[in-house]
């Protein structure tokens, strides 16, 4: 626990919020929101870089082969029923007797089985669903399996995928904090901190800080998709869903 | 027939894994060159199964199809595709790319350069009727009717000699379809493609196919003929009862009336003597008489218009009835149609202007008797 003392943000407790969030040193530093944003940036990355190398390939081939609708209900229930706070509690202890710490893996591990569902579901079925009159005519003009896979079946589902992995990435970020108290940092550590020293306007600055980076985590997503998508995928979003 | 056929199927079988019966059995059939060739029977008779061996969309358990004499397996699937057209009921379009970019598929893949792609597509477009200003539209832009042109023009891309089309007409309405295949038969006669079409319709396949090829449950040939042939003379029950009780209605609609023997009827010249017309009347056992002028037809005159003015020239008598006219190609069921509604009982044939000879139902009882081409 003298750990987590000593990198305790030493904030007066009659400060105010707006007075907290403009004093640069709120920002800058080891306690700072720019390192802790950091820690959080690369924590969520990594898990979502994990889950979309071990979902997109792995649905995207099930759905083409019709392999594995029951993987499905799995993924359903998974997305319903695991407590991403429970799971990274859990798995602290066998971490800790494994001498793996308290971070990275217990977090690591409870974010990613929170993203895998939306990723896995969205890919899954929207691989499932494409005009199988296109991948027909695709075949039956001399397209190889891997471009029919590629480029109808995948490129069809595209935005669909990328729903999946922004739900995934909102949920991610959002649930991210709770990692201040298991042991760990990041931009959570303010609401944890605030508690702590019973200090109003870290609690709800901290609170503002995870929400803004949500949003701003949603935002972001779809501007990627603006931005990557070609116009003909693109369009394709506003037939889908019309 | 000892020219080589474009498609041979010697004795090809199909049988599904995990099926026990096989969905096609043992079939034969040669397909010539330029010709429109439609497989028809009731579901399950392997239609749809035999045509997509043909390109090998399913791979037959036995037996041997030859493209131009070449063995279908002799090559890749993949690359003996892109020289096949194939047109599906769904059609298929790709919804993420233009109309253009649709078309532009078979070409593309095979490595053509930039110019020669656009120019095709443009070629294409005018082919099948499509403004130039869909081209940069996207499917659901389209409708259906549209969507399946783009269809047909995608499958012509690479100019395949083979065009294979699993029930193309299917998914738009009944008016769409008539000019769909009207347009389809318009485009075979400036391309000459070998056409395989599967249809579960009988009137599809005699409006559009050189021969029909019925099979029966199982992938069994039960007959393969010319339209006609199969209508005037089917070879069992099977194919009687499946081409229906009105088989001699559906032959009116493959003969034209440049087929029939047409007799110049009870016509009088108008510049004639009025004693030329007892004689036509009685031979024709006719109330009515039509009047010609310089090789037109000008109408019908009347016997009781005729005796009530015994002075008045002919060509001054009054035409009580306009001519109810066809042309020489109109279909014998048009023309059928024409004298039913027509008070003479006799539709005029007007051949670019010129009186052609008149039609009766006699004439068309008739010319039905024999078959076609004789």
């Amino acid at each position: 626990m003298s750990v987590v003392v000593v990198l305790q943000a030493a904030v007066p407790r009659d400060i105010g919020l707006f007075e907290w969030l403009l004093d640069g040193d709120t920002w800058t530093g080891r306690a700072g929101i720019l390192s802790s944003l950091l820690d959080t940036v690369i924590l969520c990355g990594a898990v979502m870089a994990t889950a979309i190398v071990l979902t997109v390939p792995l649905a995207t081939a099930l759905a083409h082969y019709r392999k594995g609708e029951l993987t499905l209900t799995w993924f359903v229930t998974l997305s319903r029923a695991i407590p991403t706070f429970a799971v990274a509690g859990l798995l602290v202890p066998i971490a800790l007797k494994r001498g793996w710490g308290f971070e990275p893996w217990p977090i690591f591990l409870a974010l990613l089985l929170l993203a895998l569902p939306p990723i896995y579901l969205n890919t899954y079925t929207a691989v499932r669903q494409v005009d199988q009159g296109a991948v027909d005519a695709a075949r039956a003009m001399g397209f190889r399996e891997r471009d029919v896979l590629f480029r109808v079946e995948l490129a069809l589902a595209m935005t669909v995928v990328l729903t999946g992995i922004r739900v995934a990435a909102v949920q991610v970020v959002a649930t991210e904090p709770i990692r201040a108290f298991l042991g760990g940092d990041g931009l959570g550590r303010y609401v944890r901190d605030g508690l702590g020293q019973n200090n109003d306007t870290l609690v709800v600055g901290g609170a503002i800080l995870v929400a803004a980076l949500a949003a701003t985590t949603g935002l972001a997503f779809a501007l990627l998709e603006r931005v990557v998508l070609p116009n003909g995928i693109r369009r394709l979003q506003s037939t889908q869903t019309r | 027939m000892t020219e080589q056929p474009a498609i041979r199927l010697d004795q090809v079988s199909k049988r599904f894994p995990g099926s026990e019966v096989e969905a096609v059995r043992s079939l034969s059939l040669d397909i010539p060159r330029g010709s429109i060739v439609a497989l028809i029977g009731p579901s399950g008779c392997g239609k749809t199964t035999t045509l997509r061996m043909i390109n090998r969309l399913i791979e037959p358990t036995g037996g041997r199809i030859e493209i131009e004499g070449v063995d279908v397996t002799s090559r890749a699937a993949t690359e003996l595709r892109r020289g096949i057209g194939y047109v599906i009921q769904q059609v298929g379009l790709f919804p993420h790319r233009t109309i253009a970019q649709n078309i532009a598929t078979v070409p593309k893949t095979l490595g053509w350069d930039r110019a020669r792609v656009d120019a095709r597509v443009e070629e294409l477009a005018e082919l099948v009727g499509l403004e130039a200003e869909m081209l940069d539209r996207y499917p659901d832009e389209l409708s259906g009717g549209q969507q399946q042109r783009v269809g047909v023009a995608r499958a012509l891309a690479a100019d395949p000699p083979v065009l294979l089309m699993d029930e193309p007409f299917g998914a738009v309405d009944p008016i769409v379809r008539g000019r769909l295949q009207d347009e389809l038969l318009a485009l075979q006669t400036r391309v000459h493609k070998t056409i395989v079409l599967v249809t579960h319709d009988i009137d599809e396949a005699v409006k559009v196919a050189d021969r029909i090829a019925l099979l029966n449950v199982g992938g069994i040939l039960e007959q393969y003929a010319s339209a006609d042939e199969l209508l005037r003379t089917p070879a069992n029950a099977f194919v009687e009862e499946f081409v229906g009780e009105d088989r001699g209605m559906k032959r009116l609609t493959l003969r034209l009336v440049s087929d029939l023997i047409v007799t110049d009827g009870a016509v009088v010249d108008a510049e004639a003597d009025r004693s030329a017309v007892p004689p036509v009347l009685r031979a024709a056992n006719s109330d009515w008489f039509g009047l010609t002028q310089d090789g037109r037809f000008l109408g019908w005159v009347s016997r009781q218009d005729y005796e009530a003015q015994p002075s008045t020239a002919l060509a001054d008598l009054p035409r009580a009835l306009p001519a109810a006219q066809v042309t020489p190609d109109s279909t014998l069921r048009r023309a059928m149609e024409v004298i039913m509604t027509s008070d003479t009982s006799t539709a005029v044939v007007d051949d670019g202007g010129r009186f052609g000879g008149v039609v009766t139902l006699e004439q068309i009882r008739a010319g039905l008797a024999a078959p076609e081409g004789s």
